[in-house]
């Protein structure tokens, strides 16, 4: 019980916690500690081995894309923080304890919109905070419905379906979905990968101002490396599978950023020749 | 709507003239003014009224059972897989054999009153009933439920707020379904084994050689039909104004 890896412990989060530990700098919210996770091949025998040692830390309020090749597991990232999935090895902490399942205060941002089509706009916002678990934790500092969806540029859309809305405005729904049950952190997995490319350049605006009002943390997934760069605190570059992190690249760029800067040229550049493009 | 009307129309003209003229049988067919009339007399008389309560009391409360049963067992066998393994079998065992085969039985287990009629509809809608439930549980996109999870929903809460809502259009089509053959179920179980009803009311006056009679019950038990899939129609709209437009 005492040793110090244990990548086959069947409840690694209750063994572990004696021996966690804590990351030093206290400011780190999520914390990736030697994380590996495989699946079994559905098609015949053996293992697939998705992440292979993940590190990294990020604080709260900070902004980070992860970008890595098609398949290299950035959605499984999201999948374990959120809860939906447990590690093979190593440990998943957020506030330093460790993930046991899903939770209201790291809610999943979805691409194809995951809004519910029954509910309208504002009963899709309202639904997380009139559920159980979330109903006395917000009491006293829950934003309105309309708030929420102002906040979002949708104004006066709450009576609409999901049907009757653009892809981007259901995308605004969905944010203010999330928010509506004051998370610490969104855990977007290419929220903006099936919009078309204007509306895209608009809601990456959009998403920016709202963090900025917010003040959430935000874990960006994308494959697009402008996205990453224009958004993003700090970039996140994966491998190939087995996934690793590859480098951690901060943009120090002042905000609003711009995709003709110079810096963001070269910035991309460099991630392009991480990821193996080069442009 | 109008254009729905003309061939309605069309067939009655014709089947009078025919009558009228002898090319069709009065002894065997029944024009549709006599029809009406006969039907006028079974209004007033209460005759009518009486065996339609006494079959829809019968269709109602069978269709009410089946509709709880068999939607519960639906959602159960879509969520969880022993359920599945040990249900999918049965059904599709049972689902071939037609239920006026078990009426017999069932007039055997529950006796000549209304419990085996009751039973028999039951039995009878519940297979559409549960596979549409099935059916529509299933294709629920699966980031739905990755979504209420994530907002912090315990499992009961995914089941009412996702897995009956997503599923509801599917339910209904399975209401419907269960519904139009309830009514086809009743009438053969009350020709088979009752003295009451809109059924037996067929075959009574077909024995006693009413003719009008025959082809105005047979009339009531089409607008029956006709009457409840409009209400099943208007509910649907009203319940799930998302539904219809979300498809097309």
């Amino acid at each position: 019980m005492m040793g110090t890896a244990m990548p086959e412990a069947s409840r690694p989060q209750i063994i572990r916690l004696a021996e966690v530990s804590v990351p030093t700098n206290d400011t780190s919210q999520i914390h990736f500690d030697q994380v590996s996770l495989a699946f079994c091949s559905t098609l015949g025998r053996g293992t697939v081995q998705v992440l292979d040692r993940v590190n990294f830390s990020i604080r709260a309020g900070e902004f980070v894309c992860i970008i890595g090749p098609s398949g290299c597991g950035k959605s499984t990232i999201l999948s374990l923080l959120a809860g939906y999935l447990r590690p093979n090895g190593g440990q998943i902490l957020v506030r330093a304890a460790p993930v046991v399942g899903p939770g209201s205060d790291r809610v999943m941002v979805f691409q194809s919109t995951a809004l519910f089509p029954w509910f309208t706009a504002a009963d899709n916002v309202a639904y997380g905070r009139r559920l159980g678990a979330n109903r006395h934790r917000l009491d006293g500092q829950r934003a309105t419905v309309d708030e929420l969806l102002n906040l979002v540029g949708l104004r006066g859309f709450d009576r609409h379906y999901p049907f009757e809305l653009s892809g981007g405005m259901r995308q605004r729904v969905e944010i203010a979905r999330a928010l509506a049950v004051n998370p610490d952190m969104l855990l977007m997995d290419e929220p903006l990968g099936a919009l078309d490319a204007l509306t895209r350049l608009t809601m990456q605006a959009e998403l920016i101002r709202i963090w900025r009002e917010t003040k959430r943390t935000i874990l960006f997934v994308t494959h697009d490396i402008d996205e990453a760069i224009i958004m993003a605190d700090r970039v996140i570059v994966m491998t190939t599978r087995p996934s690793r992190v590859k480098e951690e690249i901060s943009v120090d760029l002042p905000r609003p950023r711009h995709r003709d800067d110079p810096r963001v040229g070269s910035l991309s550049r460099r991630i392009a020749n991480l990821l193996g493009v080069t442009i | 709507m109008r254009a729905k009307l003309v061939s309605p129309i069309l067939l009655l003209a014709s089947w009078e003239i025919g009558v009228r003229l002898e090319w069709l049988d009065p002894r065997l067919v029944a024009p549709p003014s006599l029809v009406v009339t006969e039907l006028w007399r079974l209004i007033e008389s209460g005759d009518l009224v009486a065996a339609l309560a006494v079959s829809l009391f019968r269709v109602v409360a069978g269709f009410l059972i089946a509709a709880v049963v068999g939607t519960a067992l639906g959602v159960l066998m879509a969520r969880i897989r022993a359920i599945e393994l040990a249900l999918d079998p049965l059904i599709e065992l049972f689902r071939p054999v037609s239920p006026l085969a078990l009426f017999p039985l069932f007039i055997l287990w529950f006796g000549i009153g209304e419990a085996s009629k009751v039973f028999i509809i039951a039995f009878a809608c519940s297979f559409p009933i549960i596979l549409n439930t099935y059916a529509g549980v299933r294709g629920i996109d699966p980031t739905f439920f990755k979504a209420s999870r994530s907002l912090g929903a315990s499992p009961w809460e995914v089941t009412h707020t996702v897995v009956l809502r997503g599923s509801l259009p599917h339910i209904f089509t399975g209401l419907r379904l269960g519904w139009g053959i309830a009514l086809i179920v009743i009438v053969a179980a009350e020709m088979i084994g009752a003295v009451r009803g809109i059924g037996y009311m067929v075959l009574e006056s077909q024995q006693t050689f009413r003719i009008p009679r025959v082809f105005g019950a047979i009339l009531i038990i089409g607008f029956l039909g006709f009457v409840t899939d409009l209400g099943f129609r208007h509910l649907r709209r009203r319940m799930m104004p998302w539904y219809r437009e979300a498809r097309d």
